[in-house]
């Protein structure tokens, strides 16, 4: 039997150890996954916990198929659209029909600057929905058929405010990294 | 614009891909108090049950002791005692009257009410086909004596012929009639008993990899004690069950541990959590800052820190044990069954019965110069653990009220100390019980 396995074995037992196994094993990549769809660290912090509750409550459910950490991984998000859909009504989308593009994008050799911290920082930045709407295709890799029933919009909407998350996903990179050279430079 | 944009998504993809950021302290502890809540309802439906046995025992053990005092239920007079006494003919008729003074009265006339039709004070035959040998004396219209009783306990009054004019109606309360010229010292069923042990603990391991071998092998027991107050109430000649409330605490040594002190000056050097240190009864974590732990050539320390990351000694800290001390405090509720073997001034019992333990506390420390050490306390415990308990007990009687008890008992915990532990651990423990019981 994998180590995994085990665990779970124990968790489903009811066992601290492996409880706490579990969770020290897979909490930093699942709160990274937190910080990604929340605009805070409280919110973030509360997404892991009640996500981390619904890993235990529903273990029994996991079948050994496939990933577990993509598992986990789909529970969290899940936790963390749910709370989008709560609060759905107090987000204001700031409007950016006023956003231009910018006249270039980086290049792929502007980018090697970029850690992951910096990346977060950026996504986070970002209006919730549009937030949603990125992470949900971009890096999770959702259709926007998909997307469109998980956060309640249309196909449509996905679309436009997938367009309009990269456009400020691009603008605030080069800004970013334009403030990276020069305090190289400097 | 879409290449662009895939240029963009791929550029977070990747960067994101295997991020992680640790979590803030204490998110654990919400999971893990919420996990609990949620199995609370079975630890209460299991203390739910132990009280329902509980009480359905004293019932029965209530029921049992009322039966072999009255017997049986209805209209009963129960003679305890067969006695023969004098009879008295009176010529002219078939009655037999005894003479009164030398028979008892029913100290309270209203014990037996006889309602006659008439109000003329009368001596009545009360029926005598179904017992013929039962005959009773009427005094007056307000009181019954009991004439003749060759007999045996529990004789049955019939009521009488209703078509008989005069006839009496008699209305039978429960009672009990012991003749005067004997006496019935009640007897003392209750004890009630204080009793102190010390104990020594260890426990059986039938784990068989090398991570329980190896915890088992560095558990030293601890001198450890254990007293209460028990009651008792005698079923019969030879049976008495017992309960009580007792306090026992129990504790292990965990050799090689190297416990220092001073640790605090280099907390920043830490994570966000303490030492974790397996043992067959649980995980030890530190809650003192200023703990340090190491161990030389195990992995029971998980979280230990290897030498190049912190040593202790270039670190100049101060050295303390080399043994951690884990303790824990239960209260215990015992029913016990004891059957008397011997019953003399020396009286010898079997004793025998299950006990059910509340954790009510736990800690880990180590000593230094015969001073404690809070380290901190061992976490995965089963909060409610059943033990079965086996003994003789000697009993030396005083008086009639006062006995000496000496108690050797064996108790096998029938579930483990640890909800965590991989193996099969089960602890044991053997004390010597003493102390003094009052019969009442």
């Amino acid at each position: 039997m994998s180590e995994i396995k085990k665990i779970i074995k124990g968790c489903l037992a009811g066992n601290r150890r492996d409880q706490e196994l579990l969770y020290r094993r897979h909490a930093s990549k699942l709160y990274a996954v937190c910080l990604q769809y929340s605009g805070n660290d409280e919110e973030a912090r509360d997404i892991l916990q009640e996500g981390f509750i619904k890993i235990f409550e529903n273990l029994d459910h996991y079948k050994h198929e496939g990933s577990f950490e993509g598992w986990m991984r789909r529970i969290t998000v899940n936790t963390a659209l749910e709370k989008f859909r709560c609060r759905h009504n107090l987000y204001r989308v700031d409007d950016i029909d006023t956003i231009q593009e910018p006249d270039a994008e980086p290049d792929n050799q502007d980018y090697a600057g970029l850690e992951a911290d910096d990346l977060l920082g950026i996504i986070r930045e970002l209006p919730t929905k549009y937030r949603m709407v990125f992470n949900l295709y971009a890096i999770e890799g959702y259709s926007h058929k998909e997307i469109s029933k998980m956060v309640n919009i249309s196909e449509g909407t996905s679309k436009s405010n997938l367009s309009r998350a990269r456009v400020i996903l691009q603008r605030r990179v080069g800004s970013y990294i334009g403030i990276k050279k020069k305090v190289a430079n400097e | 614009m879409n290449e662009k944009g895939a240029n963009i998504d791929l550029l977070f993809r990747n960067g994101l891909k295997d991020f992680e950021v640790l979590p803030p302290p204490g998110v654990w502890d919400g999971i893990h108090s919420s996990i609990k809540t949620k199995s609370r309802p079975i630890i209460l439906l299991r203390i739910a049950a132990v009280v329902t046995v509980l009480l359905a025992l004293s019932f029965l053990t209530y029921r049992w002791s009322r039966g072999l005092s009255v017997g049986p239920s209805g209209p009963v007079i129960a003679f305890n005692v067969p006695v023969s006494l004098p009879v008295i003919s009176s010529p002219g008729d078939n009655l037999q009257y005894l003479p009164t003074k030398k028979y008892n009265q029913l100290n309270n006339s209203s014990d037996i009410l006889i309602e006659t039709d008439d109000q003329a004070p009368i001596q009545k035959e009360i029926e005598t086909t179904a017992y013929p040998e039962q005959i009773v004396n009427i005094k007056d219209s307000k009181s019954l004596s009991i004439a003749k009783y060759e007999t045996i306990a529990g004789l049955f009054l019939t009521p009488l012929n209703e078509s008989k004019r005069n006839s009496i109606k008699i209305k039978y309360p429960e009672l009990q009639y012991f003749p005067e010229n004997i006496t019935v010292k009640p007897e003392k069923r209750w004890s009630i008993a204080a009793m102190a042990s010390p104990t020594y603990y260890s426990s059986f391991n039938s784990g068989s990899d090398a991570l329980s071998k190896q915890l088992s092998a560095a558990d030293q027991p601890l001198m450890s004690y254990s007293g209460g107050v028990a009651f008792s109430y005698k079923i019969s000649k030879r049976f008495s069950i017992q309960s009580g409330l007792y306090y026992s605490s129990l504790g292990q040594k965990i050799d090689g541990i190297n416990s220092f002190s001073g640790f605090q000056q280099y907390a920043n050097t830490k994570g966000d959590h303490n030492f974790e240190v397996l043992t067959t009864n649980g995980t030890v974590y530190t809650n003192n800052p200023d703990v340090f732990l190491s161990t030389d050539g195990t992995n029971r320390i998980v979280t230990a820190y290897t030498k190049d990351v912190f040593d202790p000694n270039k670190a100049s800290l101060q050295p303390v044990n080399s043994s951690l001390d884990q303790n824990f405090s239960y209260l215990e509720l015992p029913v016990i069954l004891k059957y008397k073997i011997v019953d003399k001034t020396i009286g010898i019992n079997l004793i025998g019965g299950l006990s059910y333990n509340l954790l009510v506390n736990n800690s880990v420390y180590t000593t230094i110069d015969g001073s404690k050490y809070s380290v901190g306390d061992t976490k995965g415990l089963n909060p409610l653990t059943l033990s079965s308990s086996l003994g003789m007990g000697m009993e030396y009687n005083l008086s009639g009220k006062l006995s000496l008890n000496l108690e050797p008992t064996f108790r096998y915990y029938l579930n483990p100390f640890s909800i965590t532990t991989g193996s099969f651990i089960h602890p044991y423990s053997f004390g010597i019980f003493s102390g003094v019981s009052y019969k009442f």
